[in-house]
């Protein structure tokens, strides 16, 4: 019996026994797929925690308590809080601060703690997006990467047909196969991070935008105090 | 002015080295399925060699043996039975003598019916032994009559054998009468060949004008093709005189003599016909 033709065509031996450009092709997209992987059960983790604490912030806030004391509480447990509680504290501590100094109109002060706010929303979104472009990257780049591979190991299945005399498929299949192992990689490697893209930017803009109108009620909330403290 | 002491907080993913292993462990997945599903696909079917019979082998005689013997048994126990049926009634006869030895009358009526019996089993013992006495003689009736029948076919073979034989012989003798006669046909043909190439070659020489500078006896070989009716298609030399002039004259001597004779007889004329090789030389 011919060993080329009985020999396994299992995965492992077609990857073994590839070119070195699929090669290195291959060991990229493994990177890319570990990586991307690792990203997405990190975001995956971080934004249920920040949709968890975020519920649980907003529940105790609207819960009807004094401001002082969960000013206070935020600031004990510090990172623990979640990204509103955050917010939250970083606006009260500048409103504090603002409000101890005399001569403050109600305007410079409400401005001031908005900018607080702002900044810490900017800091704590950018912490959320994190790594996201990376997801994106892999998604739109690494089927390319896979089919560079792929061609690159049929024209070096057909180079070496070109030397036979008889062309079989017994002679092409191996190096085909090979090489379409490069594109299920990239494949495999970009749907789960476009996948995961798709799916974080949206809950990340919707915690986005439950922050912002957190801050802007925030922002009501310490105006009429100060007008009612600034009028007594 | 002085720079704030508090950094701001941010918020640090904690659960990293779960991630990871959680990444790993979908490829470690994805890789097993594809290795084992590939290697399922894979696998070939152990090859499997297939001997032709054009017919069954002979069975092994053990399945025929025992049919013949098998009949055997059923018939040997049945004249063992004949014999020893009475001994048993005479058994169980006897035995009441004993319980009533007053009665004698009864004993001599036992004893008279064990001597019927008896007498019985001796007569249809004689009968079997008269049966087994004309069966033999059947038997030898039948076998003198199957040699009898033998003889007569050996006989019957024997005078076809002969007849056979002469048939034969006759053939033979057909044959060989044939083969004479052939050979003396062929004899005869190779005359006319010989009287007609005699005649060719005396026609072709009569037409032929030798050329001034011929030295010598030198000999042409032509093929010459012929039509049936002695006309002549082709001259073609296949062998030169050495002299072109010689050789020339020699078709040309050819072509003016058609017709050539050819003979009648059919054997003949296929020496000629439809390709003849004609030698040529300037004197006899």
């Amino acid at each position: 019996m011919n060993p080329e033709l009985s020999q396994d065509l299992s995965l492992l031996h077609l990857v073994f026994n590839a070119s070195l450009p699929v090669q290195l092709v291959m060991l990229l997209l493994l990177g890319a797929s570990l990586m991307s992987w690792w990203f997405i059960f990190i975001k995956m983790f971080a934004l249920k925690r920040a949709q968890r604490d975020t519920d649980r912030f907003e529940r105790e806030f609207w819960g009807g308590g004094d401001i002082n004391v969960m000013y206070q509480q935020v600031a004990a447990e510090r990172g623990e809080a979640g990204e509103m509680a955050r917010i939250f504290e970083a606006g009260f501590s500048e409103f504090m601060k603002l409000r101890r100094q005399a001569g403050m109109s109600a305007s410079f002060i409400i401005d001031g703690t908005r900018r607080a706010m702002r900044a810490t929303y900017q800091r704590e979104l950018d912490g959320l997006e994190a790594h996201l472009s990376f997801l994106a990257t892999v998604g739109s780049v690494s089927p390319y990467v896979g089919l560079f591979g792929t061609v690159w190991g049929i024209m070096i299945a057909f180079v070496g047909l070109s030397s036979v005399a008889q062309a079989t498929l017994a002679q092409v299949a191996p190096g085909i196969a090979e090489a379409l192992i490069a594109t299920a990689m990239g494949l495999f490697a970009a749907i789960p991070a476009v996948v995961g893209y798709n799916r974080y930017t949206h809950d990340i803009d919707r915690l986005a935008n439950r922050m912002e109108s957190f801050m802007e009620e925030f922002s009501n909330i310490l105006q009429r105090q100060t007008a009612t403290t600034q009028a007594a | 002015m002085k720079l704030p002491a508090g950094a701001p907080l941010v918020s640090r993913p904690r659960s990293r080295l779960i991630a990871g292993a959680l990444a790993l462990g979908v490829h470690a997945v994805f890789v097993l399925l594809l290795v084992f599903g590939m290697s399922w696909q894979t696998q070939h079917p152990a090859p499997v060699m297939v001997d032709l019979w054009e017919a069954l082998p002979p069975a092994p005689p053990a399945a025929a043996r025992p049919s013949k013997p098998g009949p055997a048994p059923v018939k040997a126990p049945e004249p063992v039975k004949a014999a020893p049926a009475p001994a048993p009634q005479a058994v169980a006869d006897e035995p009441p003598p004993p319980k009533t030895p007053d009665i004698a009358l009864e004993k001599k009526k036992a004893e008279a019916e064990r001597l019927q019996k008896l007498k019985a089993t001796q007569m249809a013992e004689e009968k079997a032994r008269a049966d087994a006495a004309k069966k033999t003689q059947e038997k030898q009736l039948a076998e003198q009559k199957k040699r009898e029948l033998l003889r007569q076919m050996e006989e019957e073979d024997l005078t076809r054998r002969m007849a056979d034989e002469a048939a034969a012989s006759e053939a033979r003798q057909v044959k060989l009468a044939e083969t004479a006669a052939a050979s003396k046909r062929q004899a005869e043909v190779a005359s006319v060949v010989g009287q007609y190439r005699d005649q060719i070659s005396a026609k072709v020489r009569g037409n032929t004008r030798l050329p001034d500078n011929l030295t010598g006896n030198p000999q042409v070989r032509c093929l010459v093709r012929l039509l049936p009716t002695g006309e002549v298609q082709s001259v073609r030399v296949t062998q030169s005189s050495g002299n072109a002039a010689y050789d020339d004259a020699v078709v040309r001597a050819i072509e003016k003599s058609s017709p050539l004779p050819l003979p009648n007889d059919r054997d003949a004329r296929a020496a000629f016909v439809p390709e003849l090789t004609f030698v040529h030389r300037p004197k006899e």
